[in-house]
């Protein structure tokens, strides 16, 4: 039995490591919700970054946060307010027309203000908490310690419902996004796809938000999908590739934040922040290393 | 690596270790002041650590670590404020759910819900009714031991606490309905005690306990108070410190009310509860005698 008080110790013995990570129930149920939240994540994650929507995506994560507090304001699980908060702004997203040039930046204008609301009202709520407000920066920087079994199970329906919609819509939703105009000449109903898929990515972030926090959603929602975009432009294998480093970003970030006593938010992004550097880093010279055999560079998977 | 990640995953091993080295009871408590009156309670048969521990943290917006979520996790008697003070405890206790380990809510105990003022440490009754209850715990979890349980409860509030005991009976003898000022909430309950009559508005008091700006009326009205001399003497919790209360510190000072500060946590870290409280009491009496003998010169 392991001396309970004392740090544990990583070791070059992987049996012994993983052993000591899952000792306590509270580290289980951590890497069962982080697992759930990394595979949705980096799922719809890779549409997000396929269809330049990741401002949106940053803004429904901004939405999180007075979801949150509030709901706690009120006194319920701040599971529900992440829920609640940003599958409506999603539908508030949802309204404000898609363009190009000139409406490109009118839609970024718009959800602009909407995040300096959201986090001015996440404030107040915050404030009007009577009583002792626990946890503020966890709700905006991630925390996986007090994991419950019923916010694991909540965090695994509401994933695997938001997966089945995504797998319903991803053929026309694939389509639309690297064509609306041809897609919507084909008859694939574009407008109700990108509503759809707001909401989704709403969930997504929604539940990103409970281990990551607020602010440090992109971690997993943006990054593992990037770094499999810059490794591979076939997109089975950007999608798979995207959901397998979500996982070790997870699974890398909560294994260190329990070994060494930094925030697991710290850890899950200085992750991400290296595997998205490390995956540059190997297209670029992927590229150099084309462009110096053939005059015309293109970019190919390794 | 993941294979051996998702096997441990899906086998959701574990079970804590929730037996106790050598036969020990582990006990952990959130905070350093209840934690302290365990240890005396519990003796030679418990090992017990404290979470908050350290002057500089602010229980109020504590954020644990991995290594508090362990502890927490592997003990069998887990001693929490409650009543909304220390939420992330709870927290760790509900995601490490054991149907062997005991929880004590001190805001259960002396029935105070979230939303009422949870210091209670600061409340001599309260902290009686905490001993009966922790001594229960520890009776439950090793009934072996029931006798020195008892022992140890009857020495600590005899000889442990007389120090502690005699220096409120004799100031709520002599200073009983002496109007004081006071920085936040935690001073209430100990006033109440002593028979002060705290005058600076509850509102304000709560404010700054809770981390929030007081509202104009209450500033000015705080202000008044020192300024016309209404507070015989000035209590303020160093280690909460705002702005506001020090601009009232400074004010107490500028008209010659006798200032004199309590601590959130057990200071200096290693005292027991009863040294530190003995102390303030001290420092607090002496504030009373300096204000009595200004006002009859």
């Amino acid at each position: 039995m392991l001396a309970t008080d004392a740090t544990p110790q990583l070791t070059w013995d992987l049996a012994r490591d993983v052993h000591q990570l899952f000792e306590f129930h509270f580290m289980v149920n951590a890497f069962r919700a982080g697992t759930v939240v990394a595979v949705v994540a980096a799922a719809i994650g890779w549409f997000v970054v396929l269809r330049q929507q990741t401002f949106a995506g940053h803004t429904l994560s901004v939405v999180g946060f007075p979801g949150a507090a509030g709901a706690i304001w009120l006194g319920v699980s701040a599971t529900y307010g992440y829920f609640a908060f940003c599958i409506a702004a999603a539908l508030v997203i949802a309204l404000v027309p898609r363009g190009r040039g000139r409406a490109f930046s009118e839609e970024s204008a718009v959800i602009g203000t909407i995040q300096a609301f959201a986090l001015a009202c996440g404030f107040l709520f915050a404030s009007l908490y009577s009583g002792f407000l626990n946890g503020i920066d966890s709700l905006l920087f991630g925390s996986f310690l007090g994991i419950t079994d019923g916010q694991v199970l909540t965090l695994l329906v509401v994933g695997a419902g938001a997966l089945a919609v995504l797998i319903v819509i991803g053929r026309p939703l694939l389509f639309a996004s690297v064509d609306a105009d041809v897609a919507s000449a084909r008859g694939i109903p574009v407008r109700v796809l990108s509503v759809v898929f707001l909401v989704v990515l709403g969930v997504a972030v929604a539940e990103a938000s409970q281990i990551t926090g607020s602010l440090l959603v992109f971690a997993l929602l943006v990054v593992p999908a990037a770094a499999a975009q810059r490794i591979t432009s076939r997109p089975v294998v950007g999608f798979v590739g995207a959901i397998g480093l979500g996982l070790v970003i997870t699974w890398l970030g909560l294994g260190l934040s329990y070994y060494a006593d930094y925030p697991v938010g710290f850890w899950t992004t200085t992750v991400a922040f290296a595997i998205f550097l490390g995956a540059e880093i190997a297209s670029r010279a992927t590229r150099a290393a084309l462009a110096a055999r053939r005059p015309s560079p293109t970019v190919v998977g390794p | 690596m993941a294979i051996v990640l998702l096997a441990g995953l899906l086998a959701g091993c574990g079970g804590g270790s929730s037996s106790a080295a050598g036969g020990r009871l582990q006990v952990v408590a959130a905070e350093n002041f209840w934690g302290s009156i365990v240890r005396q309670l519990a003796g030679n048969r418990a090992d017990v650590s404290s979470i908050i521990s350290n002057p500089s943290t602010d229980p109020h917006d504590y954020e644990p670590t991995a290594q508090d979520a362990r502890t927490i996790a592997s003990s069998q008697l887990v001693v929490l404020n409650g009543a909304g003070y220390d939420g992330w405890a709870q927290k760790l206790v509900d995601a490490n759910p054991d149907p062997h380990r005991v929880v004590l809510n001190v805001g259960d105990i002396v029935h105070v819900a979230a939303g009422g003022n949870p210091h209670q440490w600061y409340s001599p009754s309260s902290v009686e009714a905490f001993i009966r209850a922790a001594t229960a715990r520890l009776q439950r979890l090793d009934p072996g031991n029931a006798t020195y349980y008892a022992n140890q409860q009857t020495r600590y509030e005899s000889t442990g606490l007389r120090q502690y005991r005699e220096l409120i009976a004799s100031i709520r003898a002599k200073y009983s309905g002496t109007p004081i000022g006071a920085s936040e909430s935690i001073v209430t309950p100990l006033a109440t005690a002593l028979g002060l009559t705290m005058e600076t508005p509850e509102t304000f008091l709560d404010a700054i306990a809770e981390g929030n700006d007081p509202t104009a009326g209450d500033k000015a009205l705080a202000d008044e108070q020192v300024n016309a001399r209404k507070i015989a003497v000035f209590v303020y919790n160093s280690q909460n410190a705002t702005p506001d209360v020090k601009r009232l510190l400074d004010a107490a000072k500028k008209v010659g009310i006798p200032v004199t500060t309590v601590t959130e946590t057990l200071t200096p870290a290693g005292a027991t509860f009863q040294a530190w409280q003995s102390r303030q009491l001290r420092q607090l009496r002496d504030a009373l005698a300096a204000a009595k003998a200004a006002a009859s010169s």
